[in-house]
């Protein structure tokens, strides 16, 4: 049973354009960590949009193919239950952030789960602390680093606590130190075995992965 | 010989912050390679748009071979500094690329067929001709950062500044970016760029600051 | 830090409700120079940034301005001020009007600024503690959070097209109108690019994942918002009475 199973993925855009994604196969075990890589531009990105469920419920185009959540295909499930099961982090830490606290920002997503207030409390001080941004509770996001902002924004995937997360190139903006914090973040779920999706086009990035897909 | 950025005594805060810049002075030789190093948030791009005149200075002087940056445009200054930002979205606008291109100097009342024809010249050598007529918005972000040099380029400033030219480019295009830097060196024009990586300051400059909480850690020349 | 005034949202609304209703009701100059200036002596006590806000607002209140003088210009009743070969300039009436109108804009202009004296959220937290519906509330704040996003790109695609050698003024007004032109259509692709991806990354955290949602804060009415609500209330009485 896998965690995720793509079989025979292809999408394109549009009619008339060329498919971006052509028979993609691959699975990822519960636990495991995947890397994908290959040169910009590729369809890295909409192939994380795919994984997700962005496509093609919230972004239209062509595709044809199956996408399975730990056996469930996704395009039978809602966007509600899908983002209890997988969370996505994507490159540019300024459109992912839009609260004007980092505190209402974090709280964001369980609020929308209608979790309850006390759970939310345990996750947020448990996120704060992981994280170490107690300091910027109060500030506003656009007031930090970018490496700053990004931990924000892994941190507000992290509170949705789902099972597999999928970071689409999230060092991209980020400085060493960012970096290093960021690499430990993902050691840790390592630990708490969830599954992992990383896409970068720097192999060195990916030494944590247990196996990497080239596109 | 004046060929050189004067930065003196500039003061300077972001509002609602700290002061960022205090008494702060540097002085720039637009003929050489300067890398400006340091991490994030040490303030380097900040002091680069202060030099464009992007950012007004509390107190102090910015001067471009002795003008006071205060008594220019940012068309004028624009003349002859090149200015790539960090993110290449905030600087291209045209519904093509060849359009990109030529829009600002075709305006300025260059000739359109000797102006289309040296775009198409620098977008060849930026592997951008393919995508000539393509919208711009469209392009991936190793191909807009190209783009955006090009199009820096197309007014052949003497001094370029560029923001992290390599921040999230993939290993082709950075090379892409990197031959580039040589060619521009080796036609004589200065540089000044940004980047927090010393690796690629430590082979491409000829003289290397550091910029830490908006003070100058270090500065050394080859 | 929390921001530093404590008043819940409800009652900023509650106040700025009140002043707003007081202020398109009255006529009479002197009673609206009243309101215009209790409300600005409101505003300043909880945002004593106040001059930084105004100084931001300058261009808005140049159009205000401007608005106010083809008002005076187009009425022509009452003694004749200014005239212009022929042409009715300034009556005192029209000049009056014009008053009355700069005012009554003031009043909202500073309505406005007390109500953003609270966060987006805390006022978002407020609506919807009113039982306005979740969506209606979300939909407006994240319209008021994309104004500005909307002006910095129209600021930086300026300063970027100026980067190009355009010296703005020192072209033609042809010119200008074709570079405003050229820059219309990318700064609307590209904010509207942005709010596609901002509704992305919101949905894929769970918005409108079902009809309901928690709010980890929750507003309480402190005495001080009941005084203040109350005072309010009994000075509105004074003040109707009164006029």
């Amino acid at each position: 049973m896998g965690a995720i199973e793509v079989r025979n993925l292809s999408f394109k855009y549009k009619e008339g354009e060329p498919y971006i994604l052509k028979n993609v196969n691959f699975s990822v075990k519960p636990g495991e960590i995947l890397g994908i890589s290959g040169k910009s531009g590729i369809g890295k990105s909409t192939l994380c949009k795919c994984i997700c469920g962005i496509i093609p419920k919230l972004q239209k185009g062509t595709m044809t193919g199956e996408v399975f959540l730990f056996n469930e295909n996704i395009l039978d499930k809602q966007i509600s239950e899908i983002v209890t099961k997988i969370g996505i982090v994507f490159q540019n830490p300024v459109t992912q952030l839009f609260s004007p606290t980092i505190e209402d920002e974090l709280v964001f997503g369980p609020e929308n789960l209608c979790i309850s207030r006390e759970e939310i409390d345990n996750r947020l001080q448990h996120t704060l602390k992981i994280l170490d941004i107690e300091k910027f509770r109060y500030k506003n996001p656009n007031k930090l680093s970018g490496g700053e902002q990004q931990l924000i924004a892994i941190g507000a995937v992290l509170m949705m606590e789902p099972e597999i997360y999928i970071f689409d190139e999230i060092l991209s903006f980020v400085d060493k130190e960012a970096k290093k914090r960021i690499i430990n973040i993902i050691r840790e779920l390592k630990k708490e075995k969830k599954t992992i999706i990383m896409v970068d086009h720097d192999i060195e990035n990916m030494d944590i992965a247990d196996k990497i897909l080239y596109i | 010989m004046k060929d050189n950025i004067e930065i003196k005594n500039i003061n300077f805060k972001y509002p609602k912050s700290d002061l960022l810049f205090n008494a702060f002075s540097l002085d720039l030789n637009m003929g050489e390679t300067t890398f400006l190093i340091g991490d994030n948030g040490s303030g380097k791009t900040t002091l680069s748009k202060l030099i464009m005149g992007i950012l007004k200075i509390s107190s102090g002087s910015i001067s471009i071979d002795n003008k006071g940056i205060d008594q220019c445009t940012l068309g004028e200054i624009g003349k002859s500094i090149g200015y790539v930002f960090q993110n290449p979205d905030h600087q291209i606008f045209g519904q093509s690329v060849i359009e990109e291109m030529s829009f600002v100097p075709i305006l300025l009342g260059n000739d359109s067929i000797e102006t289309i024809d040296k775009a198409d010249k620098l977008l060849d050598n930026f592997g951008l001709l393919h995508k000539r007529e393509s919208l711009p918005f469209k392009l991936s972000f190793g191909e807009k950062r190209r783009l955006a040099i090009a199009s820096t380029l197309m007014r052949e400033p003497r001094y370029i500044i560029l923001d992290e030219p390599l921040v999230s480019l993939d290993m082709n295009n950075m090379d892409i970016i990197k031959i580039t830097i040589n060619e521009l060196r080796r036609t004589g024009k200065g540089l000044l760029v940004i980047s927090h990586n010393e690796d690629f300051a430590n082979e491409y400059a000829d003289r290397v600051i550091k910029i830490q909480d908006g003070r100058i850690a270090y500065d050394e020349s080859k | 830090m929390m921001k530093a005034n404590s008043l819940d949202p409800r009652t900023k609304i509650f106040i700025v409700a009140i002043i707003s209703t007081l202020g398109i009701l009255y006529r009479d100059i002197k009673i609206l120079s009243l309101i215009f200036v209790i409300t600005l002596v409101l505003a300043f006590i909880l945002n004593h940034d106040l001059l930084y806000v105004i100084k931001r607002l300058k261009r808005l209140l140049i159009v205000v301005f401007f608005i106010a003088f083809v008002q005076s210009v187009l009425t022509n009743q009452g003694e004749v001020l200014i005239q212009f070969y022929g042409v009715n300039i300034l009556t005192d009436y029209g000049l009056l009007k014009a008053a009355e109108f700069i005012l009554r804009i003031g009043i909202i202009i500073l309505a406005s600024v007390i109500i953003t004296t609270s966060s987006r959220r805390e006022i978002l937290q407020g609506l919807v503690q009113l039982k306005i519906p979740y969506e209606i509330v979300f939909m407006v704040t994240t319209a008021i959070k994309f104004l500005p996003m909307l002006r910095d790109e129209a600021i930086n695609m300026f300063t970027a097209i100026q980067l190009r050698g355009l010296d703005f003024k020192k072209i033609g007004f042809g010119k200008k109108l074709k570079v405003y032109k050229y820059l219309l259509l990318p700064i609307i692709i590209s904010s509207i690019l942005k709010a596609k991806e901002l509704s992305i990354v919101m949905e894929m955290r769970g918005l409108r994942a079902y009809p309901t949602r928690t709010s980890y804060r929750q507003l309480s009415f402190s005495l001080k918002d009941y005084a203040t609500m109350g005072i309010s209330v009994i000075i509105t009485i004074m003040f109707v009475v009164l006029n």
